[in-house]
């Protein structure tokens, strides 16, 4: 061979020539192998480290859909004029070589690097200014940012117009031509179709591109993404964000965007499919605004549940904010407006506000001396007018003669101290904690689920103990409902289908199913999410019958604290047709100092005793009465119940003229 | 005496094997200057007669001519003229460092414009002082023994190796150092002497690198700056001074870090490669310009290679690169008399020299000097003077002992 041949030779110089010669050519073999096999794996890191940047691409949010498929928050795409500072590099390049040319002498490293900077600003600020003419409207290009953006994230589009209208978009494609380095830039951002409706149980996002749990931690870049922080949105923030992918992008030396690599696609998020009727919604939520005095400030909240079965059809609350403003950034007045004390538009008082109940109470006081065997419906019990118990408590209805059925109608608060008393206090207590008074209602409203004031026996008992003594006083305070109680507005619509279903105590039900948002085949694309039987109340069903006669009677006896609103000014033609609605109201009284400051209404009711479908719950703050303020709000409620049957038409038809 | 070739019928004028490596390496060369190239925006524009690739073809087809051309003479009557081809491009060497002939690039006077073409005498200096130092050397041993002649010997090789430091070219100049050294050993210069110029020479070095790493400021040999930071970085030295302030100490890392970054680079490249590399015209390092675009055809053509090829394609290069060098010593055992073999001995170590440096400092075994890789790396001079070099060993090969 070749080479042995020549290391074998006679001659002793040639012969050491080519043993030279092949030593040395092992010698680079060996370090060949040494560098390209056995640590190849650390060059292909290192190189894969410079030129490769990994970009977090979030995945398409989940929408919240109603229980007829309405989206009540969606995505859609908006537009934004970008910079693509790669397309840019050539006249980067071009005015730096002419803001050279024009220097004297040599620069330094440093002087040169302040000239490309201030030459790629004057590139770029052209460029805007250009579009700024042609858009017909002032553009800023910040210059600070502008570096930044170019330091930071040059593979990244720098977006100088963001969120761009339609005609804006129009404007932007008649041009023909632009300068190097504009475009269009898509994005997809979260729309609430219905602005604040149903704005409360919907929640609202928050700007965070931060990796959640089970993600790649590290990411070179990161596109807008959202997280939930109230609410539905927050509640099942991880369904509906889904899986976020990856992509990675080749940069150059120059850390310009060379190419692109999808490594892992995004997952998209599931949809959330509500109880919710979206046109009852948008219904109880205007009857709440259409009271004569607050109007759009009225603070309240309404609660329409399925009693057979506890679904939400709907759940409104008032003042709400809009959750588009949050997408798109809160200006300060808006932000200021969020905090207003008074109003507190944040808060969801159908689950987070906790009042009193008043005159409402009256029905669980009821059940319990019904159920004690204490109170005989018919038992004619004369009212003083004042209750003589401490300094005596005043009644709202009049001295006189009382049985069940009247006293209930209008609302006699010495009959009930009376039953309550005989009843007992334990018997109170432990018919309020049959229906869960005290303790949350298990929505998955992020934040907002309350359970509650509502006292047990061994608090009563450890109270003592530390000498806070509960006295007859305050039994007689609970059995109107003042007192040592608050409840929310969803608790009251639970006690409410219990009533009007004959004992069953349902978990309220916000959300039916979860969808996959692009079906599998052979796969289930939906998750239920069943009804649920929280507890049945053991009470016997002649009882409820009693209740649920009483309430029939507050709504169609002439004397009933919620006539008025139900009938028209004959006092016998019902407003409804085809419904009959039962229903108590209640007007609980805040007391500061012994003095009245302010009311609570209330209104809680259902429907047809023969076949019950709906409760509707009703509560307004500083409201005058509960058949004053809150009763006719349910009527809106109901007509639009009615109309929704009547129709028979699929709810979205509905939808649009109710816009 | 009969000077005429008188092959023996079955001995061929032509060593196939050499010819089929050229080859190879020829088509190496276009292939990867090709990638090398058309990753560049600013060249891959260019009409395809302006591109590195064609040119070299170019080049390749002008080297092989004159190539051809020497062949028909023999290497005898070349050697008569070896005294004036070294005396002009001494002259050569003397005039690129006139600063109206010699054109300046990067600090350094090695070229003469010549319109079409981008002289570099350096390179032509490297293959006359083979010519004139082999028939120097090829005078009668008795004669070799005479001090006198042995410094004469060594003035030859001293005249260009000082004429090219100045301009500079480190990497040109201390190729000289080995070719000299193996002519003087394979002509059969007394150990004695042998002895002495490699201690000489190995001193020499050894007290130019302490100077360089370890001596301060004001005792160094006055050196270009970019030739002291590329042995401070093979060496891994701190740039910084060891009483240097914060502020320099930052500096000087920087630059550190700016100096270091083509062999960084170049490192990558061939380790990124693998085992089977990335492909042709697939290299990233390349094509995303870490790698400098300025020498990736030139100088470091061989990491473009090594990226996309792997250790496969850098063991097949140095396999083409070996055939030609092992042939080289055949034809130097075969030539017949001493300046044939001296002539082909001075080849093989130049080409060799030129190998060993330029892979040897893409894998960091050398410091960045800039030694072309022969026929690979693109450039006229280069390519002409390896071509030319090949073609007197190919002459040696011709008119060999016929026996």
């Amino acid at each position: 061979m070749l080479i042995f041949d020549q290391l074998k030779k006679n001659d002793a110089t040639l012969r050491n020539l080519a043993l030279a010669v092949f030593a040395g050519m092992c010698l680079l073999v060996t370090g060949l192998w040494y560098i390209q096999v056995m640590s190849s794996k650390r060059y292909l890191e290192s190189e894969k480290d410079q030129s490769f940047r990994t970009v977090r691409i979030p995945a398409v949010r989940g929408k919240i859909l109603d229980r007829n498929g309405i989206s009540l928050a969606e995505n859609r795409a908006s537009y934004n004029v970008s910079l693509y500072l790669g397309e840019m590099r050539k006249p980067f390049q071009q005015e730096y070589k002419r803001a050279v040319t024009g220097t004297k002498g040599k620069l330094s490293k440093k002087q040169r690097e302040e000239l490309e900077l201030q030459s790629r600003l004057r590139v770029a600020s052209g460029v805007v200014q250009y579009l700024s003419s042609v858009m017909r409207e002032p553009i800023d290009l910040d210059g600070p940012s502008f570096h930044r953006h170019y330091e930071k994230r040059r593979v990244l589009p720098l977006p100088v117009l963001q969120n761009l209208t339609a005609s804006q978009i129009a404007r932007f494609q008649e041009q023909p031509a632009y300068p190097a380095g504009v475009d269009l830039e898509v994005q997809p951002t979260r729309v609430y179709p219905y602005g604040s409706g149903a704005a409360h149980l919907i929640g609202h996002l928050k700007h965070d591109d931060s990796s959640v749990a089970n993600e790649v931690a590290f990411f070179n870049y990161r596109l807008q993404d959202f997280r939930g922080v109230l609410g539905l949105e927050a509640a099942f923030d991880q369904e509906l964000r889904g899986q976020a992918g990856i992509k990675s992008v080749q940069v150059n030396r120059l850390g310009y965007r060379q190419a692109e690599n999808i490594w892992a696609t995004a997952e998209p998020g599931k949809n959330v499919v509500l109880t919710i009727d979206l046109p009852i919604q948008l219904a109880a939520e205007s009857a709440l605004r259409s009271h004569p005095a607050m109007g759009t400030n009225a603070r309240g909240a309404v609660v329409v549940m399925n009693v057979k079965n506890g679904d939400v059809l709907a759940m409104a609350s008032n003042p709400a904010f809009d959750p588009n403003q949050f997408v798109r950034g809160l200006s300060s007045t808006e932000a200021q407006w969020l905090l207003e004390p008074k109003l507190t538009p944040q808060v969801n008082r159908a689950t987070q506000g906790i009042y009193l109940p008043g005159s409402i109470f009256k029905i669980i006081t009821a059940l319990a001396a019904l159920e004690a065997g204490v109170l005989d419906p018919a038992e004619v019990y004369h009212s003083p007018g004042v209750y003589p118990i401490g300094r005596g408590i005043k009644d709202t209805a009049e001295a006189g003669d009382y049985n069940f059925r009247r006293a209930f109608i209008k609302s006699s608060n010495c009959y009930f101290i009376e039953y309550g008393l005989r009843a007992h206090l334990d018997r109170i207590l432990d018919m309020g904690h049959r229906f869960f008074l005290g303790e949350r209602s298990g929505l998955p409203v992020y934040g907002q689920d309350k359970g509650g004031i509502f006292p047990t026996m061994e608090w009563v008992r450890e109270a003592r103990r530390r000498g806070q003594i509960w006295t007859d006083g305050d039994t007689a305070n609970l059995c109107f409902g003042q007192g040592m109680v608050a409840v929310t507005p969803m608790q009251m619509a639970v006690m409410t289908s219990a009533v009007a279903n004959g004992g069953k105590v349902f978990w309220p039900r916000l959300v039916q199913r979860l969808e996959v948002q692009e079906p599998v085949p052979n796969e289930n694309p939906s998750t239920m999410l069943p009804v649920r039987l929280r507890a049945e109340l053991g009470v016997h069903a002649r009882n409820l019958e009693i209740i649920r006669e009483a309430m029939m009677a507050d709504v169609e006896d002439r004397e009933g604290t919620a006539h008025t609103a139900f009938f028209e000014n004959d006092k016998a033609t019902p407003v409804l047709k085809g419904m009959r609605v039962g229903g108590k109201t209640g007007t609980a009284q805040i007391m500061q100092g012994g003095r009245v400051v302010d009311h609570v209404t209330w209104f809680v009711s259902f429907t047809s005793p023969e076949n019950p479908r709906y409760a509707v719950v009703v509560m307004v703050e500083s409201g005058s009465s509960g058949g004053g303020t809150c009763a006719p709000i349910a009527l809106k409620v109901y007509k639009e119940l009615l109309r929704h049957e009547a129709s028979g038409k699929p709810a979205s038809q509905t939808v649009a003229q109710l816009k | 005496m009969n000077f005429e070739p008188t092959p023996r019928p079955g001995q061929t004028r032509f060593d196939p094997l050499l010819l089929l490596a050229l080859f190879g390496l020829m088509m190496v060369g276009v292939a990867f200057i090709y990638s090398a190239s058309m990753a560049n925006e600013s060249t891959n524009t260019l009409p395809w007669f302006r591109q590195n690739h064609f040119k070299q073809i170019i080049w390749y087809t002008l080297g092989a001519a004159i190539a051809a051309a020497l062949c028909l003479v023999d290497y005898h009557t070349l050697a008569r003229w070896a005294i004036v081809a070294y005396w002009i491009t001494i002259l050569l060497l003397i005039a690129v460092l006139i600063p109206f002939i010699g054109k300046k690039i990067f600090g350094a006077r090695r070229w003469i414009d010549l319109g079409f073409f981008q002289l570099q005498p350096s390179e032509f200096a490297k293959l006359s002082f083979i010519f004139v130092q082999a028939h120097f050397l090829s005078r009668p041993m008795d004669e070799l023994r005479l001090p006198g002649n042995f410094f004469k010997a060594l003035g030859l090789t001293a005249l260009p190796f000082l004429l090219i430091m100045k301009e500079p070219d480190l990497g040109s100049a201390l190729v000289l150092l080995p070719v000299g050294l193996v002519m003087f050993y394979a002509a059969g210069t007394p150990r004695r002497y042998l002895l002495q110029l490699v201690g000489g020479v190995g001193l020499l070095i050894a007290l130019l690198l302490v100077d360089i790493l370890f001596a301060p400021e004001n005792l160094r040999i006055p050196l270009e700056p970019y030739q002291r930071h590329r042995l401070l970085v093979f060496f891994g030295r701190d740039f910084a001074p060891k009483n240097a302030s914060l502020q320099e100490r930052q500096t000087a890392r920087e630059l550190q870090r700016d100096k270091s970054y083509n062999v960084e680079q170049a490192l990558i490249s061939v380790g990124s490669g693998g085992l089977t590399g990335k492909g042709w015209r697939q290299g990233t390092q390349n094509a995303l310009g870490f790698l400098p675009r300025a020498v990736a055809h030139n100088d470091f053509i061989f990491s473009v290679i090594a990226e996309e090829k792997g250790f496969v394609g850098s063991l097949m290069v140095i396999t083409l690169y070996s055939v030609v060098l092992f042939t080289g010593i055949k034809i130097a055992g075969e030539a017949r008399d001493r300046l044939g073999k001296l002539l082909a001995v001075g080849v093989v170590t130049l080409l060799f020299s030129h190998v060993f440096i330029n892979i040897g400092m893409n894998i960091r075994l050398m410091p960045v000097t800039g030694v072309p890789l022969p026929l690979l790396s693109y450039g006229g001079s280069s390519v002409l003077c390896s071509l030319i070099a090949i073609g007197v060993l190919q002459n040696v090969y011709m008119y060999r002992r016929s026996y």
